[in-house]
């Protein structure tokens, strides 16, 4: 686990975004989806994006989605992003919803390129608090 | 869709812009160039800072607030202000705001001004994750270690070379483009000639953006004083309407609704300012757009009705741009790529200068209709425009 003291870059949670960083802290992926409508809302609101009913649960997606674009980050614009430059911060598209798009570090190995298969890869970074990765769903070619 | 065109053209006008030097290390605070900017604002109107009852500002990081600087300035009551977080996306929406409390009669005299130490004071580039206000949404964004607004349009801008096939070298046509409109502007912060071997040489900022993709970090300011137009006929310059304005949403990547950030989000802002306005893109003669990155310009240039999706590179490449030859003269002092980067404000300064005719060397042809733009809509979700025409 990073040292908390030097992370510029953890999420600062409050009552109404928690439950997604802590879901993520426990591995699991989380979003709010509608009990009436069923439409999935990303980032954590007080009503459904699709309907503004007020009904809404933490559910499960299936965590997989695409690539759709990419950016290779040479800057280190905070401290702990210094020790890790050059790194890959994917926009990943999610299957259950289209306009659902979700920037997470890229944590594989094999080429980014966009449709490239991902899946969610959630990361603690500190008691309450996760992170989202995105991890390819295929393996690296064979050297 | 609201109608725009209710707005009040051509009721307001631009009577003085100041600014301070652009540089590296101002040596002093934000409070002493923002009241240097005001001052020489309200000069070159031929008022005097008794005349002044509104102040409006913007800001994202270092700032000095109406109600500060109207101490200064001796404004013992203000009948208006503005002080509108977010950084130049909102710059032009400054411009609307003020024109709507003038035409309304509820202040005489606006100055509007952005000051800011840029560079040796608090560098706006990486604000996501410093200090000071953030935006609720950073949260979504810092996690990811993404929390610098040339991620967020360097992703924008892969997403466009991956559909159109746009290359780093037509980006790498805009950043030497606004250099060398540069290089003889007398405020320029960067005045050496750039060439595409230049361009390839700068390193990696955020891939697809290199060092010269991204613009400067400046210390400085810039006032803008703005009156109803009856009485700017009695002033020293010509008078620069405010024939449109409009500001409102653009694209981030936690707006749901939005599948395509390659669809520029200056394209609903466009149909609203030209029906402000009541003008279209081809009555437009000069173009000072939001370039805190190369790939902005492009996409303004299509969200604007400029051209098409995917045809900018073309334009580039045969000079369409260019101030002395070009069809439409874009950012005819260096932008924020070369001159320097307050906020965008410095758009509104060279826009006034080009339609009053005092450009010097750098004077366009054609100079009465100018678009003037803030930031196209992505990080924060906010954009604003105006466009402005001598009288």
């Amino acid at each position: 686990m990073a040292d908390v003291s030097e992370r510029r870059t953890i999420p600062v949670p409050d009552r109404d975004s928690a439950p997604y960083w802590a879901a993520l802290a426990n591995g699991q992926f989380l979003l709010q989806r509608c009990r009436d409508c069923g439409h999935w809302t990303w980032p954590a609101r007080p009503i459904c994006s699709g309907c503004h009913g007020d009904d809404l649960a933490w559910e499960a997606p299936s965590g997989a989605g695409e690539v759709y674009s990419w950016v290779i980050t040479h800057q280190p614009y905070a401290p702990d992003l210094a020790r890790i430059v050059p790194y890959t911060v994917a926009l990943v598209r999610l299957d259950e919803q289209n306009d659902i798009m979700i920037p997470g570090r890229f944590v594989s190995d094999v080429e980014i390129r966009q449709g490239l298969r991902v899946q969610a890869a959630p990361e603690r970074v500190a008691d309450d608090i996760g992170i989202l990765n995105w991890k390819a769903a295929e393996r690296p070619a064979a050297r | 869709m609201t109608d725009t065109s209710r707005f009040p053209r051509s009721q307001v006008a631009i009577v003085g812009i100041g600014c301070t030097e652009f540089s590296r290390d101002s040596g002093v605070g934000v409070f002493t160039l923002a009241t240097k900017a005001a001052k020489a604002a309200v000069a070159d109107a031929g008022l005097r800072l008794g005349d002044v009852d509104g102040l409006c500002t913007f800001g994202v990081n270092d700032s000095i607030a109406p109600n500060i600087l109207a101490q200064a300035l001796g404004i013992k009551s203000m009948s208006f202000y503005v002080d509108q977080f977010y950084g130049g996306s909102v710059s032009l929406s400054m411009i609307g705001q003020a024109t709507l409390a003038l035409s309304a009669g509820v202040a005489d005299c606006v100055v509007c001004y952005r000051a800011l130490n840029g560079r040796s004071g608090v560098r706006v580039n990486g604000s996501g994750g410093g200090a000071g206000r953030l935006p609720w949404d950073m949260q979504f964004k810092v996690s990811a270690g993404y929390i610098a607004p040339s991620q967020e349009i360097a992703m924008a801008a892969r997403a466009h070379m991956l559909k159109y096939g746009t290359t780093n070298e037509d980006f790498g046509r805009i950043a030497i483009l606004s250099r060398a409109h540069a290089l003889d502007n007398e405020r320029a912060m960067m005045r050496t000639p750039m060439t595409m071997d230049d361009y390839l040489a700068s390193r990696w900022i955020v891939d697809p953006f290199r060092k010269f993709d991204c613009c400067l970090e400046t210390d400085g300011a810039v006032a803008i004083v703005l009156v109803r137009a009856d009485r700017a006929h009695d002033l020293p310059h010509r008078p620069v309407l405010v024939q449109g304005a409009a500001w409102g949403g653009g694209v981030t990547v936690v707006n749901n609704g939005h599948t395509d950030l390659t669809e520029s989000p200056a394209r609903p802002i466009a149909d609203r300012l030209y029906a402000a306005a009541g003008l279209g893109a081809s009555d437009i003669e000069l173009a000072e757009l939001y370039d805190c990155f190369t790939y902005n310009v492009l996409s303004q240039i299509e969200g604007y009705g400029f051209a098409e999706p995917g045809t900018v590179p073309a334009m580039l490449a045969s000079g369409a741009f260019d101030r002395a030859t070009g069809s439409l003269p874009l950012n005819t002092h260096g932008g924020l790529l070369s001159e320097g980067y307050i906020h965008g404000l410095n758009h509104v300064y060279e826009a006034v200068e080009q339609i009053r005719g005092d450009a010097g060397i750098r004077q366009v042809a054609r100079h009465d209709v100018a678009l003037v733009t803030g930031q196209l809509g992505y990080v924060s979700g906010y954009s604003s425009a105006a466009v402005l025409v001598g009288a």
